[in-house]
Order: C-alpha cells, then sequence, then structure tokens
C-alpha cells in the first residue's frame, strides 16, 4: 500500500454520497487500497440490486385514485375565480370568525387577502403595454417619496438588477387598509413581475410563503406591518430567487 | 409549470419509494395516496424553496412514521414473490442475488432502509437525503454505512475478514 491513508468507513460513505468531485476523489483513494476498493465494488452491486428491485414499480401506470385526487384539486383551485367574491362574503358574514375559506387557497386568512390583491394587479397592469405605471422610474427619487407618501410607511423599490429586472416605474391602488402600492419590473424579453405592498398593521411576522393561481405564481411575506407579495409568470426558482432579494432590501430599509 | 403538474410528475417516484420502505402494495399505494392528500391540501404552506420532489418525500416520511408508531409491527417479510421474478444466477460475482437482497432490506430497522432507498435508488445525494430525513449528514453517513455493512454480511458477500458466512447460494 503506497502512503495515502487509509479511509474509514464513514469518510468513504460521506465522498461516495457527497457529488461528482467527492466521487472521484474516493476512486482515486480506491486505487491504492485494495479493501477500500473490495468495499466500494459491493456497495455499487448493492445499489445495482436494490434499483433493480424497487425501480419497476415506478414504471406501472400510476393508480387512478393518486391521479384523481389531484384532479379534484385542480377542479377545485379553478372553481376559485368565479366564487370568490361571493363564497367570501358569505363565509366572512355567515361564519365569522371562520372565515375564509377561500384563503385557505392561497394562503391563511391576511395572506389570502394580501395575495388576491396582489395577483389581481399584476393581472390588470403587467399586460398594459402603453400604460403599465403611473409614475415612471425615471422620476427616481420622486417616485420613492410618493410611494412612501401614499402608503404611509417608508417603501423604496428593490433593485432588481442583479437579477436581470428593471423598474418601471410605481402606482397606487386601493387596498383593505388604505392605499397600497405596486410597482412593477421588466427584464430585457419583456417579462413583467410585480412587487405589491400594503399595510397590515398589527399582522404577525410571517414566513415565506409561495402562491400560485392559474399561470400566475408569487411569494409572499408580511414583516414589519407590511405584506409584501411577488407576482409573475417565470420559472418558481426564479422568483424565489427575485423575492428574497426584495424580502432582504425592504426589511433592511 | 404549476404545482399540481410538479406533484404529479413525483408520483413514480413516491410510489417507489413507498413500496420499497412498506414492502406490501396496499399500504404502500395507501401511504402515497395520504401523502398526496396532505400535501394539497397544505400546499398554500409550501414555501417553494428546493424541489418539490423533496418536499413530498418529507410528508411521506412523516406519515411513514406517524403510522409505524401507530402500529408496532416489525418489517413486513412477506410478499416476496409479488415483488421479485426468480432470482437468475448464474455464479458469477457480476450481481447480487435480489431476493436476498429484498429479504435483507426487510430486517433493517426502518430509519436505516429510509436512509439507504433515498442514497441507492432515489440518487440523492447525502445532504439532500439528510434534509429529507431531517438529520445531520454526520447521523446519515453513520446509518447508511450500518445499513450498507449490514446488507453485506445477510447477502453473503463477507467483507476481507468476516468470512464465516455463507457464500452467496449456489
Amino acid at each position: 500500500m503506497s502512503g495515502t491513508n487509509p479511509i474509514d468507513d464513514d469518510t468513504a460513505m460521506r465522498l461516495r454520497h457527497g457529488g461528482q468531485a467527492a466521487h472521484a476523489k474516493l476512486a482515486a483513494h480506491a486505487q491504492d487500497d485494495p479493501e477500500l476498493s473490495e468495499t466500494l465494488a459491493h456497495w455499487d452491486l448493492q445499489d445495482a440490486a436494490l434499483r433493480a428491485l424497487y425501480n419497476p414499480v415506478a414504471e406501472e401506470p400510476v393508480p387512478a385514485r393518486h391521479k384523481d385526487v389531484l384532479r379534484d384539486a385542480e377542479a377545485f383551485r379553478r372553481s376559485i375565480p368565479r366564487f370568490a367574491r361571493m363564497a367570501a362574503a358569505v363565509a366572512l358574514l355567515a361564519l365569522g370568525g371562520a372565515a375564509g375559506w377561500i384563503g385557505a387557497q392561497i394562503g391563511p386568512s391576511a395572506g389570502g387577502e394580501l395575495v388576491q390583491e396582489a395577483f389581481r394587479a399584476y393581472a390588470t397592469y403587467s399586460i398594459d403595454v402603453a400604460h403599465p405605471v403611473e409614475v415612471s422610474a425615471a422620476n427616481g427619487a420622486g417616485l420613492t417619496a410618493w410611494l412612501s407618501n401614499r402608503l404611509g410607511h417608508p417603501i423604496s423599490p428593490p433593485d432588481l438588477g442583479g437579477r436581470g429586472f428593471h423598474l418601471l416605474g410605481g402606482r397606487v391602488l386601493p387596498g383593505m387598509n388604505g392605499a397600497a402600492v405596486l410597482m412593477m419590473y421588466e427584464d430585457h424579453l419583456g417579462r413583467r413581475i410585480t412587487l405589491y405592498v400594503a399595510r397590515q398593521p398589527g399582522q404577525p411576522e410571517s414566513a415565506f410563503h409561495f402562491a400560485e393561481h392559474d399561470a400566475t405564481q408569487g411569494f409572499w411575506w408580511v414583516d414589519d406591518d407590511l405584506g409584501c407579495a411577488i407576482a409573475g409568470n417565470l420559472p418558481r426558482d426564479t422568483l424565489h430567487s427575485i423575492a428574497i432579494s426584495a424580502y432582504d432590501q425592504i426589511t433592511a430599509t | 409549470m404549476t404545482l399540481l403538474d410538479e406533484i404529479e410528475t413525483c408520483i413514480p417516484a413516491l410510489r417507489r419509494y413507498a413500496h420499497a420502505l412498506l414492502r406490501d402494495r396496499d399500504a404502500a399505494d395507501d401511504l402515497v395516496q395520504d401523502c398526496l392528500e396532505r400535501a394539497l391540501a397544505r400546499r398554500h404552506l409550501w414555501r417553494g424553496d428546493g424541489p418539490v420532489l423533496a418536499w413530498l418525500f418529507r410528508i411521506l416520511l412523516n406519515r411513514f412514521r406517524d403510522g409505524r408508531r401507530g402500529a408496532r409491527t416489525g418489517a413486513t417479510l412477506i410478499s416476496l414473490d409479488a415483488v421479485i421474478e426468480p432470482t437468475r444466477h448464474g455464479g458469477q460475482e457480476s450481481h447480487l442475488a435480489l431476493r436476498e437482497v429484498h429479504e435483507a432490506m426487510g430486517r433493517l430497522p426502518d430509519e436505516q432502509r429510509a436512509a439507504i432507498l433515498l442514497v441507492a435508488v432515489e440518487g440523492m445525494n447525502l445532504a439532500e437525503a439528510a434534509r429529507v430525513l431531517d438529520i445531520p449528514e454526520g447521523t446519515l453517513a453513520s446509518r447508511l454505512g450500518r445499513a450498507r455493512a449490514q446488507l453485506r454480511r445477510v447477502t453473503g458477500r463477507p467483507g476481507k475478514r468476516s468470512d464465516d458466512r455463507q457464500d452467496v447460494r449456489k
């Protein structure tokens, strides 16, 4: 055996399942260590046997009841827009504290409202070619001052340039707790995303939540009395990193 | 692709994992169904970070553990014939006898079986599998070590110094 230190089983296991580079390193060690080499060969046999044993199940047709439960969820999701307003009103009036089965669809209570408003604003304004925003980003500090003023809370449009999105501008919208603001961004492909911010006084800080409605997906959170929601028609991972970036900048101010 | 679409594409892997874990077709199908229902009911709580598959595996494992706590049974050793065709065995060392590996898997503690299936069959690396299992990577590495050593003993391919077991059956 050459000068390399023998590798214990734990280390071998970490390297074996630690990704490609680790795997290659392990193979190099094995060249000088017949016992390790034999162990690795046996692990390969184990893996091959386990795959041969259990993979065939994944090739079978998916049982109907699994698909049914997905289809039911899909049907429920599609039924929301039509009944949303009426059901929400009925639920609020008739059930009082049990309000919001609609909220359960996209988010718990306050979040559900926030997301609905944010998605509605996205659907309404992101498709507007000529007048997507009320006040253009060209107004710079004037835009920030105006948005903060109308919102009643300091808000500075986050810089999403690192994610390939530049600010088009903003607008003011009626919200549940006074004026809400909408900031719109666009990338070089003309894809747009919006950041909706509404005051949520007294709402507890929330985790980061995912929401979707038809093709629109988004992330929302509540922090420092502000409810924020990113909406767009983009891959989820992209939206997630954008939302993280927006969150970091908004909470830092 | 919507979340529902993504969930649907994960079903074959969930079935594969559930069947290998529970070793009983009906129970495995029930577990997958339960997992899907839970996931759909809670999809508004999903944070959207990381792969959907990992999220579903975590739900499935939680349900599996709940079920095991409820009905304290050992691993099922039946239904071999339903799972495996008769072992072809050429006396070569190129593969292990599937039947023996399946039996050996049944004798592993649940958590060891859950761990080795994630890396060997589902192709996860240590970090991914540790997140799914909600344990530190070091814990997972030693758990995998015990599982692999046990499989090696039972399938009759002892390491160098432990040739007190029978060879692969003839």
